[in-house]
């Protein structure tokens, strides 16, 4: 065991004491703001024909009308004479009886199937307490979304000051009013808060993605440069290669944590300095969800072990990086691949496909916290099937990766004796079967 | 002869080249051994196998009459035949991480670490990184992480190759101390004339298989006193059509000639100075080289030791 910690040590203090790993602590993050907030503005898209939408007002003083009003001010992006948004109806339901918002809910939603409409909006009676209405869309709309809240915050601000009989004109208190929380749905489906669900997600993923791979490929170019150096041979003949790849990963592993253990700590500073006034619900609602960084940690601990052996295999049976890059490209996109269908998961979380594609080993681990952020499980309960299928999730994941770390130990030992040409696939079987 | 390390019956195969044929060695506790053979004989193999990096297809290796187990790792300084540092470490980093590898603690390698970088002209690199060391440098550099953790047994896999004459020297004469000192050395070359040098017991491999084995002295007696070593001034390229000469070797200052009837030996003497001016003339026992010729039948390794084709 001893030797077996001298190597993590090791290998922790020599990526730690690297520059890369300071310029990757504040780099890291940067990059991660850009990939997440660049789609989304590019995501945007200009409206080049009018939009119908249909507000439900349960409220009764007016604030439906009020908001289409204020919606005429949005022209289309091509056209400055045209408005954006075409007013369908205004569905008032004084009194806000619940058996009539959902009869129309269903109605509406169905025409949002049909695509007869683009949106609704239901205005809850009492919006000045719960601070939140609902937005029904077919997909997620960051533009439209963005809109309609600032907008409806301002009629509530409107209203909240005429009720209180203080005199100062409108728009100086604007700036100091809360926003409400828009929250947005699929038609018949379930409710989620609006930014959350689609950048929780993608900030999840994306953290194991970039630990994953920005990691894995430290260790495996480690294994090419003891290879290359030729101390591979004095290494084996101290300690076992399985002790060196474990005390590689784990080492590694080590030095990840704490990249993400420091993101986490400035973060939590930041956080508190800013006050809790500005935290939105959505936010501290992940932060502050066990269950979700719970299972957040575990497949991250998971996704990086898998590939980091992963890495470890290709680096045993390479000798140059140029070499590695067929290999690297593969891993990569399979850590990639949820990213790129992250849009269609925060959809459809629970379809066949997206629960199918979460209980693959090398998916797993990204694929079902993205499930999990749109779930937001509250608790940790059996019955919920999206906590069933993250614990089903995990134990494959963990066999399939204690199998990669057993076929890869028998592929490193003797690869990493190896210089000069690459192995074949006969050749690497042939050495699983060695003694 | 104290038995220590022991190997019965190694056989390893890589598909269908037998690279090491039912070995049989035994090295004795405190003496230099010496494994020699041209390239390719397999003796990188066979020390591979003693040190468990690669396993043996059959066959046994005992330390003491015990199969080794993984404290053998701890006991054993090894220096392969490839051999590599980390560049981006310094000097004391890399001592003190192999010193560790080998379940010695930090500090005892610490407190080891100056006097062994003094004696090999290191100490003011210690805290230099590797790269910056010159070639040679960084070879005594290896020789100390080989030795650092006070090791029982030194293997080192063709020792002289890559090393400049000044470090063979230093190494031979740390190697002789530590001899006296009571450690075993099992050592690997294919340059013979090294071997002859500084060993006690020699085993010769060829082509996977011992060809000859036993204390220098036994085998060169052996193999009788009927060579001369030859120094002129001037060609020697008549010295193979002279009577009474069986055979010519080459060396690089200076001849050995295997003389047909070494009773005679005074009119090939008489011979050679009627052409060429005689410098030396001495009845000597046959070189490990002309041993080798023998046993090994015909296949001519250079004797200078240079690069034979790998089988």
């Amino acid at each position: 065991m001893g030797k077996f910690w001298t190597i993590v040590g090791s290998e922790y203090a020599q990526v730690v004491k690297k520059k890369s790993f300071l310029v990757g602590i504040i780099l890291t993050p940067v990059f991660l703001l850009l990939v997440t907030i660049l789609p989304a503005l590019f995501a945007q898209r200009g409206i080049s024909t009018p939009e119908q939408y249909a507000v439900i007002d349960a409220d009764g003083r007016g604030i439906g009308e009020r908001f289409a009003q204020s919606l005429t001010r949005y022209m289309l992006d091509d056209d400055s004479t045209t408005q954006a948004y075409k007013l369908a109806r205004i569905y008032s339901i004084p009194g806000g009886d619940a058996r009539r918002i959902d009869s129309l809910r269903v109605v509406l939603d169905s025409a949002i199937v049909s695509k007869d409409l683009k949106y609704y909006v239901v205005i809850y009676p009492g919006i000045e307490y719960s601070d939140s209405a609902l937005m029904v869309s077919k997909s997620i709309n960051f533009r439209s979304g963005t809109r309609f809240d600032r907008r409806l915050s301002d009629i509530l601000a409107e209203i909240r000051l005429e009720s209180s009989n203080i005199n100062l004109p409108v728009d100086s208190v604007l700036g100091m009013t809360r926003r409400i929380e828009l929250i947005q749905a699929s038609p018949g489906g379930k409710t989620k808060a609006f930014e959350s669900v689609y950048f929780g997600a993608l900030v999840f993923v994306m953290i194991i993605f970039f630990s994953v791979v920005s990691f894995g490929q430290i260790l495996m170019r480690s294994v090419i440069e003891e290879k290359n150096s030729r101390i591979m041979e004095v290494l084996v003949s101290s300690v076992s290669p399985f002790q060196l790849m474990m005390g590689k990963i784990v080492g590694l592993g080590a030095a990840n944590l704490t990249q993400i253990g420091i993101w986490v700590a400035v973060g939590l500073v930041i956080f508190s300095a800013r006050g809790s006034l500005e935290v939105p619900t959505e936010v501290s609602g992940i932060l502050f969800n066990p269950v979700l960084i719970g299972f957040f940690v575990l497949f991250l601990v998971i996704a990086y072990v898998m590939y980091s052996t992963l890495f470890a295999f290709v680096g045993s049976i390479c000798t140059t990086d140029k070499e590695t890059q067929n290999f690297v490209f593969p891993i990569t996109m399979s850590l990639m691949l949820p990213i790129i269908l992250l849009m269609y998961i925060v959809q459809e979380p629970d379809s066949t496909v997206s629960v199918v594609l979460s209980l693959i080993p090398v998916l797993a681990p990204t694929m079902m916290v993205a499930r999990l952020n749109i779930a937001s499980p509250e608790t940790f309960t059996f019955g919920n099937p999206v906590i069933m299928e993250a614990v089903i999730a995990a134990v494959l994941a963990t066999l399939f990766t204690l199998f990669l770390i057993w076929i890869t130990a028998r592929i490193f030992r003797i690869g990493i004796l190896m210089y000069g040409k690459r192995p074949t696939l006969p050749e690497i079987l042939k050495w699983v079967r060695y003694k | 002869m104290t038995e220590y390390l022991q190997l019965k019956g190694i056989t390893k195969r890589y598909g269908a080249t037998l690279a090491v044929d039912n070995l049989d060695l035994t090295i004795p506790k405190g003496r230099i051994y010496g494994m020699i053979g041209p390239n390719g004989a397999g003796k990188t193999t066979t020390i591979r196998m003693i040190m468990d990096i690669i396993a043996p297809d059959s066959g046994k290796i005992l330390l003491d009459g015990k199969p080794t187990d993984d404290n053998f790792k701890n006991v054993v300084g090894y220096l392969p035949e490839e051999r590599g540092l980390y560049k981006k470490m310094t000097l004391r980093e890399v001592i003190l991480y192999l010193g560790q590898l080998k379940q010695k603690p930090r500090k005892e390698i610490d407190a080891r670490l100056d006097s062994w970088l003094k004696r090999m002209d290191l100490l003011e690199y210690k805290n230099r990184k590797v790269e910056q060391l010159s070639k040679g440098m960084q070879q005594k550099l290896q020789f100390i992480t080989t030795l650092i953790h006070d090791p029982e047994i030194i293997i080192l896999d063709e020792l002289f190759s890559g090393l400049d004459p000044l470090n063979i020297e230093l190494i031979k004469n740390v190697l002789l101390e530590l001899k006296h000192e009571g450690r075993t050395i099992l050592f690997s070359t294919h340059v013979m004339e090294q071997a002859e040098k500084l060993c006690d017991f020699i085993c010769m491999i060829h082509r996977g298989r011992k060809v000859l084995d036993g204390a220098l002295n036994d085998v060169k007696g052996k193999y009788g006193r009927n060579s001369v070593h030859l120094e002129i001034d001037g060609d020697g390229s008549f010295l193979d059509s002279l009577p009474g000469v069986k055979a010519v070797t080459r060396f690089t200052n200076y001849f050995e000639l295997t003389l047909d009837d070494l009773s005679r030996s005074n009119d090939v003497l008489q011979a050679i100075s009627s052409r060429v001016t005689v410098l030396r003339f001495e009845r000597v026992t046959p070189s490990l080289y002309n041993i080798f010729i023998t046993v090994a039948g015909g296949d001519k390794p250079d004797p200078a030791g240079e690069e034979v084709a790998r089988g």
